[in-house]
């Protein structure tokens, strides 16, 4: 067995918050040393204050204090209470009402529950039945729910930029066709592939009666080319879940399979439930091999840096070890398989890129000892060859085992293909095209540069857009037709080919909007008239032909129809198939050499994907999972790299790439392989909304097509210093410790432990020293009865970041920035810390969620001249706004810094008062009191929750138990690595954790007595023996 | 020694407007204490509805109408299609039932003026109150006797805390009563 040789014991490890904090940068040590960041008293000027003099001010006080007092003469006005005239059975104000529905935010189909309170939907959550979700959603579907109170929606139908009323909207559209299709002129609907069946049969009714009708289907991050894979070495292109849970060793070949590919959702409950401590050691191992550093490579126990390009070579140089060496499986004859992979070899791939031998030795013999438990799983934005070897691995390896395909990807419509676009763009050129209907879609922004889509827009007769926000694509468009947010409209979709999902509408439209399925239909009959119930009458009408009558069910139709909308979705019978691996894929296998030059990589973004979501703020500030970089995308380049190219962080770089330029700022990002640029795509969008505008760089205007719609990964990249410099915010360096300080008190503070499964196995006691008895200095409070406490297991926590975006729709956070980020303002109540270790060229990641630690003997609590913060008798840190008068003592004094002062009143500060407005106010949750400016905050455990599940323990009479209340951070972990309750009951889960053998406190010997208990994590580093 | 205006202003004049300003104060303090409260607030309502005549001499439950008390955070004040179920036949021609028909055919939600009100601050709980045995009349006082409603206690910290504190004295009728939580975050958060 091989061990990879590490002379550090792993305890050892310093780490380390950013390559500057690394080198010890004199920046960073006045950052340490001040408490404030720079520039945040830049616009205090005590000139600019009041002329009055002190005295008079408590003049003018005193005598305004006499008058109030003199005119309570009155009773005050307490306003009125209007009760509904009819109340709707189902409504009790002041009780949280949950419809199941559907996540529209991408292709996943997530099942999630719509929390609604007195008819507005407040909050999204997973739904817990739902078989592949299984209650758990991503950010960008939690904080889907501001993007129903946005502002900047399109309220009312436009033509030529010009408001106007549905009836001569629809008029003038039905001409345009009717003119189109009579003088024989394609008709196009441009569309991003559809996953719903009914939609599908409504796009056909509008074909039926316009036979000219053609339908344009894109992605511009899918799983395109792996389903071509998939077509080429399966024959289907359906794509099989895949048995994370059954795999042994996960190797990841620059695929963010955790965060950003596949149902990223599904995977990390599958890949976390073998990263169980509590359930058993035997960890499953990631390897990932990759050029940027992505999430699922944070989350890896061994990495290795490679340029994306060069993946084929890698695979062929294992394939080599594996077949011709080891002979694991025989070579097929009749293909040039043999003489493929015979070129390449192991050893020399291993030396040319500079890898530990001992990491490739330890992925070589975990593949040999886990034939058919282990899984090589390729990048969406990799090569086709890239994907077709890597399923020529799974299937010598025969870890085609792991493929599920009774629960596969259904294709309700295919992407087009280039050939199809191309004629397309050809017949717009020619004239031939009459009408182009933008079906929700953004072409303009989204499709490859060398389509010229917008040029060849300009010969069509009429441009349509449906969508629900101002986009790139409208503003070239002649008739603007606003539609219904997802939480307006129904729905129907599958998640997989035994999953079939529908979704309902909560609330009545908020603008002059209709349902865009609706509006087609509405434009293919001209006696049809437009009602809320048109597109469901049509969807259940689908329902009973294509799921009802062939589920043949017992009850009759109304019920059933009831109880799926209720349900949420339908379970289908699937039959397990299996595919045969087709040898013939390998024909077309041709492997260029590459050149060793600056390569360029285009990846999704975490948060504010391609679609919609970029206009929510939310989602702009949550810090990128990696870099904690807010409200911009870069280009991450090396270290070395770097330093060759004389950069350094926010050097605004030009770029250029097929005679495309353009300028970028510069994030060192330790970990990334050298000569390589990672850019993340979904930013720099124009003619849209109040929040996305100007915010980060288009990096679209970089994608062009190859035999494929889209090619991300570019080779011969020009890179050239402006010598201007961006700045680019980052909450990685706030919060600094003085660590010099700190060693005096204790020489081994340490936030982080980690260790090895092996050395864990060896002895469970190995991390933790021995228990030191701490003493305080005050009287310490005895907590008898319940105790809230809370858990987290950085074992199985990935650090996506999903628990921040739940507490931020939970607990009314509000948006402040990038200025107010810059200067260490931001209000998000949980932060993902993120520290490196080991060397800045390949790193090490540790990853801790930090919020508050409700500590018994907390520091906050003895420095609060106003007692405004103070302690619960079951163990919460109470923060009460009301008492609070701002000095901000408490957070100066925590420990943590997990405190968070309203500098302003951040709704009213930011963007003029963008999400200060009665209709955005929906959108807060009513049990939770909205922050003023001059007031303190953070985590409060989620006391509103506590207080529920209280209030319905009292009304059963019974005592509320500590697994009643589920946090919103707890609810949202899609690894369920945080795990809330009673820490005063032994038998409860929360304590399982606390007394386990490798949970610790964070800075335990400060004798704050915190309330989380953190699981250390433990890496699977080496194979085999114990 | 001559004395200066200065003397006679700190010696005289300052006490003198001190004591009157401080005197002032006090007693206004005190004298606009219950309006301030709210206490014996009693405002016209829109419709003049009898808690009287129906609590008290029909002897109607209070959960009749006030449906949320047992199940959230609010009492609630009924929707008007709760009188509707007696109202339809009965008393129908008096003029203040005409005026709630009215409102009901109207589908126009009726303005009642708010009497009981704690700061937005606080969250107040009716039916961890209630479901604990604790009467409608602790809080709200003989609604059965009233003929308009009335606030008749502090509805203010002091109040809650009062019986909070000392449940005993307050609410004798509940056995073995439990002294009521004080922490901040019971009803401020």
């Amino acid at each position: 067995m091989s061990e990879i040789k590490n002379n550090k014991k792993s305890s050892d490890t310093k780490f380390w918050k950013g390559l500057r904090d690394y080198y010890d940068d004199p920046e960073i040590l006045k950052i340490k040393a001040n408490e404030f960041n720079d520039g945040v008293t830049d616009n205090f000027d005590p000139d600019e204050l009041s002329g009055i003099s002190r005295r008079k001010f408590i003049a003018l006080l005193t005598a305004s204090a006499a008058f109030t007092a003199t005119a309570c003469t009155d009773y005050r006005d307490k306003g009125e209470i209007v009760p509904y005239s009819k109340r709707p059975e189902e409504i009790l104000p002041g009780i949280a009402n949950y419809y199941a529905s559907t996540c529209k935010g991408c292709e996943l189909e997530c099942g999630i529950l719509i929390k609604t309170r007195e008819g507005r939907p407040i909050k999204i959550d997973g739904n817990p039945e739902h078989p592949v979700s299984k209650g758990k959603i991503c950010a960008k579907g939690q904080a889907s729910i501001l993007n129903l109170y946005d502002p900047d929606r399109i309220s009312h139908p436009y033509i030529d930029n010009v408001k106007s009323s549905w009836k001569k909207l629809d008029t003038e559209i039905l001409a345009e066709l009717k003119k189109a299709s009579e003088n024989n002129k394609e008709i196009a609907i441009v569309s991003y592939r559809i996953n719903s069946p009914s939609t599908y049969k409504a796009l056909q009714q509008f074909k039926k009666k316009y036979p000219s009708a053609n339908f344009y289907f894109y992605e511009s991050f899918g799983e395109e080319t792996k389903r071509k894979s998939w077509q080429l070495c399966y024959g289907t292109d359906q794509l099989p879940k895949i048995d994370l849970d059954k795999a042994n060793i996960v190797i990841s070949l620059d695929s963010d399979f955790l965060s950003r590919e596949g149902n990223f959702i599904e995977n990390t409950r599958l890949y976390s439930t073998r990263k169980d401590i509590m359930k058993s050691p035997d960890f499953n191992r990631l390897y990932s091999i990759e050029g940027g550093l992505s999430l699922t490579g944070m989350n890896a126990d061994i990495r290795l840096r490679l340029k994306p390009e060069l993946q084929d070579e890698f695979i062929l140089s294992l394939l080599n070890e594996l077949l011709i060496k080891r002979k694991v499986a025989s070579i097929p004859s009749g293909n040039g398989l043999y003489s493929l992979i015979n070129k390449y070899n192991l050893e020399n791939f291993t030396r040319k890129q500079g890898w530990e031998e001992s990491k490739i030795n330890s992925l070589v013999s975990d593949l040999l000892e886990n034939k058919g438990k282990s899984i090589i799983l390729a990048g969406n934005t990799l090569s086709l060859n890239t994907h077709v070897l890597a399923n020529l691995l799974n299937n010598v390896l025969g870890n085609e085992k792991l493929y599920d395909y009774s629960s596969a990807n259904v294709l309700v419509t295919k992407n087009n293909d280039k050939e199809s676009w191309k004629n397309f763009l050809g017949n717009m050129n020619d004239k031939k095209v009459g009408v182009v209907i933008h079906f929700d879609s953004n072409p303009v922004y989204e499709l490859p540069s060398d389509y010229n889509y917008a040029n060849s827009l300009k010969n069509v007769d009429a441009v349509i857009s449906l969508s629900e926000l101002p986009s790139e694509t409208t503003g070239l468009s002649k008739y603007i037709v606003p539609i219904n947010n997802t939480f307006e409209s129904w729905g129907d979709s599958f998640t997989r080919s035994n999953v079939y999902n529908l979704q309902q509408p909560v609330i009545a439209p908020l603008f002059n909007t209709r349902q865009k399925e609706a509006v087609l239909l509405t434009w293919t009959d001209e006696k049809l008239k437009y009602s809320e119930d048109l597109y469901h009458k049509f969807l259940m009408q689908s329902f009973k032909d294509d799921i009802y009558t062939k589920q043949n069910p017992s009850s009759d139709f109304k019920s059933y129809w009831y109880s799926s909308v209720h349900d949420g979705f339908v379970e289908l019978p699937t039959e397990s198939t299996s595919y045969k691996f087709n040898i013939s894929a390998l024909n077309n296998i041709k492997v260029v050499s590459k050149k060793s030059g600056m390569s360029l990589h285009i990846q999704p973004n975490y948060f504010v994907g391609n679609r919609k979501f970029s206009n929510n703020g939310w989602l702009q500030e949550i810090p990128h999972p990696v870099s904690k970089v807010t409200w911009d995308n870069f280009a991450a380049v090396s270290f070395a790299t770097a330093n060759k190219l004389g950069l350094k962080n926010n050097d605004l770089i030009s770029v250029e790439v097929n005679n495309t330029k353009m300028d970028l700022p510069v994030m060192v990002q330790p970990g990334l392989a050298d000569n390589l640029l990672v850019v993340e795509a979904g930013y720099g969008r124009e003619n849209s909304g109040t929040i996305e505008s100007g915010v980060g760089f288009n990096v679209n205007k970089f994608l062009i097509s190859d035999n494929l719609n889209f090619k991300y990964i570019f080779e011969n990249v020009k890179v050239d210093k402006t010598g201007k410099t961006y700045k680019l915010v980052s909450t990685q360096e706030h919060n600094f410790l003085n660590e010099p300080d700190l060693r005096d008190f204790h020489k081994i503070r340490k936030i982080i432990f980690e260790g090895t499964i092996q050395e864990y196995k060896k002895d469970p006691k190995f991390l933790l020293p021995e228990e030191k008895v701490l003493h305080g200095i005050t009287r310490e409070h005895e907590y008898k009865g319940l105790k809230w406490g809370m858990a987290i297991d950085l074992n199985k926590c990935t650090s996506c970041g999903y628990c921040v975006a739940g507490c931020n729709v939970e607990n009314n956070i509000p948006v402040v920035g990038k200025e107010q980020v810059a200067v260490g303002r931001e209000m998000q109540w949980m932060r993902i810390d993120r520290y490196y270790s080991g060397s800045p060229d390949d790193p090490e990641v540790s990853n801790q969620p930090m919020l508050c630690q409700q500590c018994d003997n907390a520091p906050c609590e003895n420095v609060c001249p106003v007692n405004a913060t103070n302690h619960s008798p079951d163990g919460l840190n109470q923060m009460v706004y009301n008492r609070c008068v701002g000095t901000r003592y408490c957070s100066n004094n925590c420990p943590y810094k997990v405190r968070r002062f309203n500098f302003f009143n951040f709704r009213d500060h930011f963007a003029d008062a963008y999400y200060e407005n009665d209709l955005t106010a929906l959108v807060n949750n009513p049990e939770v009191t909205v922050r003023s400016r001059g007031v303190m905050e953070k985590c409060t455990f989620c006391i509103q929750r506590i207080m529920e599940a209280r209030q319905e323990a009292i009304s059963e009479g019974r005592e509320l138990k500590g697994d009643d209340v589920k946090t919103a951070c707890q609810q949202a972990c899609p690894a369920d690595a945080i795990v809330f309750g009673d820490i005063n009951d032994p038998e409860s889960e929360v304590s399982k954790y606390r007394n386990h053998d490798i949970g610790y406190l964070v800075l335990k010997e400060l004798y704050v007595k915190p309330n989380v208990t953190y699981m250390a994590k433990l890496r699977n580093k080496n194979s085999g023996e114990v | 020694m001559k004395k200066t205006l200065l003397d006679y202003t700190l010696k005289v004049r300052l006490p003198i407007t001190l004591f009157v300003v401080a005197l002032a104060f006090v007693v206004t303090f005190y004298a606009s204490r219950a309006e301030r409260d709210g206490v014996g607030y009693s405002p016209d309502q829109p419709i003049n509805f009898s808690h009287k005549l129906h609590a008290g001499e029909m002897n109607i439950d209070c959960q009749y109408c006030h449906t949320g008390v047992t199940k959230g955070r609010h009492a609630l004040v009924p929707s008007t299609n709760i009188c509707m179920n007696c109202h339809t036949v009965a008393r129908k021609d008096r003029p203040e039932i005409i005026k709630l028909r009215d409102y009901y055919k109207d589908n126009k939600p009726i303005p009642w003026k708010r009497v009981h009100k704690v700061p937005e601050y606080a969250y107040f709980n009716h039916s961890v109150h209630v479901n604990y045995g604790i009467k409608c009349e602790s809080c709200h006082g003989d609604v059965r006797s009233m003929e308009k409603i009335e606030q008749v206690k502090d509805f203010n910290m002091t109040g809650c805390l009062n019986c909070h504190r000392h449940p005993e004295e307050q609410i004798s009728y509940i056995k073995n009563v439990k002294k009521g939580p004080e922490n901040c975050w019971t009803c401020h958060r």
